[in-house]
This record gives structure tokens, C-alpha cells and sequence, in this order.
């Protein structure tokens, strides 16, 4: 019985069955489906493997799955079907008290920012950290630093509303960053940017990968794919249709 | 994980969401405050009664009035007699002189009416204090009972029925004081349960966003229940206000009627513990009314 859960608790990447994380794998993926409807599946036996530091480029049309894909990686869904083990924790059967724990080390930027409009651009930073009891000193010169990566410094005081949408959007980046999560997911980050802002955000998001976060974006532009030659999942119609590896990597 | 500022952010974001809905936080707390001011009065006028009645323990007397002209050798006997029934503690003469005396000094200025009396009128009287057992109006009744009939005492008052009156009196304010405070705790939760639920709609969004990065729902319900203490508590202290103001301004007007009424004691605001109880008790029912509007439907 004892040998049964060592087995499966490797197959599944957790140390045994109370869930000890996986050494390499930050987010594995087995034969997960979702569907909302039945009969209607948004993803369809999907089954992947995601490593600590790896930058994973989510591409496919409107309605592919990426964003179903992200949520199941920070628990906003369930699979209908298969197991996601993320960081060392099952999905599946995550009891709902647990899901905050498991928030709090991943960092997401949202298609649509998520900021709070009538709090300052501090605020909507910093209570990533005001949720993770930091001092708020700390939360302070924390929020600064990113900002200033961002060059958002001198905004920190306004409103989301008195930016412009590239500056929204990198309000909503300092955000997903500001707690070195362990997993970074991106929802079309750079959708609102000009081209020269779109490749320092791309940088400041590939250069987190290098220091040991496992990032996932997901984009249709192509153009910014094609320029990080990182490895690629295209989802189609909720399969992965293609999944190619980082240029110079072993497939 | 420090507790002080995640108390430091729970305060501030409490009482950010009480500036930010100014209007209804006002509204609530005035309504807190009128409601525990009526409670407040009913229990003021409550603990008044008790502590009259406390003290009324000590001054309960079967007094015993003489015939007129009995001799005082006879008086000092039945003295001694009265002395010896059950219950009693203490028996004291009264002269007609003291008696006169004592009247003269009870009706103050009226004393000119006594003026134009040619004889002193008052009799002679047997005042018997009782043991501390037998100082209800169920005990002097028994006393009196065996006082009576005695040859040389005329008639025998013991105040029996005031004392009746009075702790029927005390009985109902006490019950109004606990019906009222029962129906206006409920008003009070639910009035606090709904400013909650409308703060908790006004930020859904910020609530939404909390739980995607990572806030347990404790973490995301203790501000709410920290207002509705708030709320509660201040209407406590509104109310605390308003019923010392009442107490300072008004009951002096009423001055003349309540002594009539409480047997002439001096009235006594809440003490330190009763001013904390009101305060603290505002405080509960708030925590009470936002743990409702927080179990009732809330999914962030």
C-alpha cells in the first residue's frame, strides 16, 4: 500500500502523499480536461510539464483554451477531468482552505489588469504583500523597487485611472512580481504597449525566468514569439496542437 | 508572518471602509446610539431602583404607635416585650417631643403650619428595626402580625405595602429593561448585518482581486467584522453621550417628580463598569450583526 502512494505520488511529482514539492517540476499537467458544458470542453486531455525557470510561450486563437489553461494553474478552476499538481499541491483535490497558500507564490497579470480604480497605484501593488503580513515598510521600499524596474516610480501615488493602458498594464506586471512568485502567468501582457515598451516588459518578464520563476504567457502576437525563441505551446480548440521546444534545447 | 501589521492593515481598512460610505456608517451609528439610549435609560433607572431598595434594607421599620398618655414606665415595658418577638432586632422609643421634632424637620418650610397648634398632636411610637432576614415586606408583615393587639399600642404600621408597590415597580422596569434590550439588539445586529452586506457589495472588486492574489477569506473578513464592532462600539459611546447629557440637562428638571417616585435618593449615573458595559455591549451586537451579514452569502 505504502510502495502503491510512492508510486503515485511520483508519477504525480510530490514527494508522498501529504505533498512534499517536486524538485524540478513546477506545474505538471496529466491528461487534464475541462469542460463547462457537458459535452463542451474548453481543454481536452492536456498533459504537460512545466520546470522551475522555464519560460513557456502560450500561443493559439480567441477561445483555444490559454486562459482556461492559466486558471487551472492558479486554481480559479478545477479540472473536470485528470490531476494538476502545481508546486507540490493536487488541484483536484486542493480543500478550498488551502488555494490562498498556493495564490500567494504564484503571480498572475490579468488580461483585463484587475486594478482597483480608487486606490493608488501603491496600493494595488503593495497588497500582494499587505496579504502576506509584510511590514508595511517593507511593502513600501518592495513597491518602489518594482515600480522603478517599470519605470512607474513617480505614478506611484495616482490613480489607474489617470494612466494610460500600457501604464495600467505594467501597474498590473509590478503586481504579479512584486512577491518573486514562483510561477508568473501572463495573460496577453503586452497587449496595450507600443513595440519599444513591449520588448522591455518582455525582458523584465524572461529576465524572472532566469532567476529560477517559471513563467507562462500567453500571446497571439506572434512577432514577440518568434524574437524569444522560447518554448512554445499552440493550443487549438482545447488539444495542444504543437508543443516546440526552446531553440538550442533538446526536444 | 508578523501579527501587528496585518492588525495595522485590518484597522485601516476598517475604518477606510467606514470613511467611504460616510452617509450609511453615519445612519447606523445614530441608530446604535438612539437604540442603546433607551436601553441605557431603562437600565439607568433600573439600577437606580435596585440601589434604593438596597438601601432601603437598612431603614425598614415596624413602628408601633402608643395610646395617647400611656405612661412611660408602660411604654418601656412593651418596649422590652416587642424586644423579644422573633425578628426583631432593635426596638426604639419615640417621644411625642421627637416625634414632633422629626416632623418638623420633614416638611421644611411647612413646619409654619405647626405654628398655630396649641398641643402637640403626635403620638408616642415603638420604632422596631427587623433582622436583616425579615426586612421584606413578607417579614414585617409577620412581626407586625405579632405586635398586634398588644394593650397601650393603637396602631402598628410597618409599610408593608409600599414595600409591595415598590418592588412590583422595580420588577416590571426590570422587565421592560430586558424585553427592550432584547428587541433592540436584534434591530441594532440587524441594522449593523446590512451596512456590512452593502459594504461588502461596494467592494466586491477589491474582494475579487484579494482572492486572486492570494488573501484567505479570514483575511478578507476580518475588516468587515473589525467595522461592525466599530459601528457598535461608537453607537455605544453616542448613546453614553447623549444619556449623560439627558442626565446632566434634563432629569434635574424632572427633579421634584422622581424623588416622589425613588423615596427622595439621590440619582447616580453608571459607574465605570456600567459606562464600559454599554460601550462593550455596542461593540457585541455590532460583532454579532457583521458575523450575520458574513455567514449570510458570502462568497468571495
Amino acid at each position: 500500500m505504502r510502495e502503491r502512494t510512492r508510486s503515485l505520488a511520483r508519477r504525480l511529482g510530490v514527494g508522498h502523499a501529504e505533498g512534499v514539492e517536486p524538485r524540478t517540476a513546477a506545474a505538471n499537467f496529466f491528461h487534464v480536461s475541462k469542460s463547462y458544458d457537458a459535452g463542451t470542453y474548453a481543454l481536452q486531455d492536456v498533459s504537460l510539464e512545466l520546470a522551475r525557470g522555464e519560460f513557456v510561450f502560450l500561443t493559439g486563437s480567441s477561445g483555444a483554451g490559454k486562459t482556461t489553461l492559466l486558471k487551472l494553474l492558479f486554481a480559479a478552476e478545477r479540472p473536470s477531468e485528470g490531476q494538476i499538481v502545481v508546486l507540490g499541491r493536487n488541484i483536484a483535490r486542493l480543500g478550498d482552505g488551502a488555494i490562498p497558500a498556493l495564490r500567494r507564490r504564484i503571480g498572475v497579470v490579468f488580461q483585463d489588469f484587475k486594478l482597483l480604480p480608487n486606490r493608488s497605484v501603491e496600493h494595488n501593488v503593495g497588497m500582494v504583500l499587505e496579504v502576506m503580513g509584510r511590514p508595511a515598510k517593507e511593502v513600501r521600499a518592495r513597491v518602489f523597487s518594482i515600480l522603478k524596474q517599470l519605470g512607474l516610480q513617480h505614478r506611484r501615488h495616482h490613480h489607474p485611472l489617470s494612466l494610460s493602458g500600457g501604464e495600467q498594464q505594467r501597474v498590473a506586471i509590478a503586481r504579479a512580481l512584486v512577491n518573486e512568485p514562483e510561477i508568473l502567468l501572463a495573460d496577453e501582457p503586452t497587449g496595450n504597449l507600443d513595440p519599444e515598451l513591449t520588448v522591455d516588459i518582455m525582458d523584465l518578464i524572461a529576465s524572472t525566468a532566469s532567476r529560477g520563476t517559471a513563467v507562462v504567457v500567453a500571446t497571439h502576437e506572434l512577432g514577440i514569439v518568434s524574437r524569444y525563441g522560447k518554448r512554445t505551446i499552440r493550443l487549438e480548440q482545447g488539444r495542444i496542437a504543437e508543443d516546440v521546444p526552446a531553440a538550442g534545447s533538446a526536444a | 508572518m508578523s501579527v501587528l501589521p496585518r492588525a495595522s492593515y485590518f484597522l485601516r481598512t476598517a475604518l477606510r471602509g467606514l470613511r467611504s460610505n460616510p452617509v450609511t456608517t453615519l445612519v447606523a451609528m445614530g441608530t446604535i446610539a438612539v437604540s442603546l439610549l433607551l436601553f441605557g435609560s431603562f437600565a439607568l433607572l433600573l439600577q437606580n431602583m435596585q440601589s434604593l431598595l438596597d438601601r432601603l434594607g437598612d431603614e425598614l421599620y415596624v413602628t408601633a404607635f402608643f395610646e395617647q398618655g400611656l405612661p412611660s414606665a408602660k411604654q418601656r415595658e412593651l418596649a422590652v416585650l416587642a424586644a423579644t418577638v422573633e425578628g426583631v432586632e432593635g426596638v426604639r422609643i419615640v417621644s411625642e417631643t421627637e416625634a414632633l421634632e422629626r416632623f418638623r424637620d420633614g416638611v421644611g418650610s411647612g413646619a409654619a403650619l405647626l405654628e398655630g397648634l396649641s398641643e402637640n398632636p403626635l403620638p408616642a411610637s415603638l420604632e422596631i428595626a427587623l433582622v436583616p432576614a425579615r426586612r421584606s415586606a413578607q417579614g414585617m408583615a409577620v412581626v407586625a402580625e405579632s405586635l398586634n393587639g398588644l394593650r397601650g399600642i393603637e396602631d402598628l404600621v410597618s409599610g408593608e405595602d409600599w414595600v409591595e408597590g415598590y418592588l412590583r415597580s422595580v420588577a416590571l422596569v426590570r422587565g421592560v429593561c430586558i424585553g427592550l434590550g432584547l428587541i433592540l439588539s436584534i434591530a441594532t445586529m440587524l441594522i449593523v448585518a446590512n451596512t456590512i452586506r452593502l459594504a461588502i457589495y461596494a467592494r466586491r472588486d477589491e474582494l475579487e482581486i484579494l482572492s486572486l492574489v492570494g488573501a484567505s477569506r479570514s483575511f478578507m473578513q476580518t475588516p468587515f467584522l473589525l467595522e461592525g464592532v466599530l459601528q457598535g462600539a461608537s453607537g455605544g459611546v453616542g448613546a453614553l453621550v447623549l444619556l449623560f447629557a439627558l442626565f446632566r440637562l434634563v432629569l434635574p428638571e424632572f427633579e421634584f417628580g422622581l424623588e416622589m417616585l425613588l423615596g427622595g435618593i439621590r440619582l447616580h449615573f453608571f459607574g465605570l463598569g456600567g459606562m464600559m458595559g454599554l460601550v462593550a455591549g455596542g461593540g457585541m451586537l455590532g460583532l454579532v450583526g457583521s458575523v450575520a451579514a458574513l455567514t449570510g452569502g458570502w462568497r468571495p
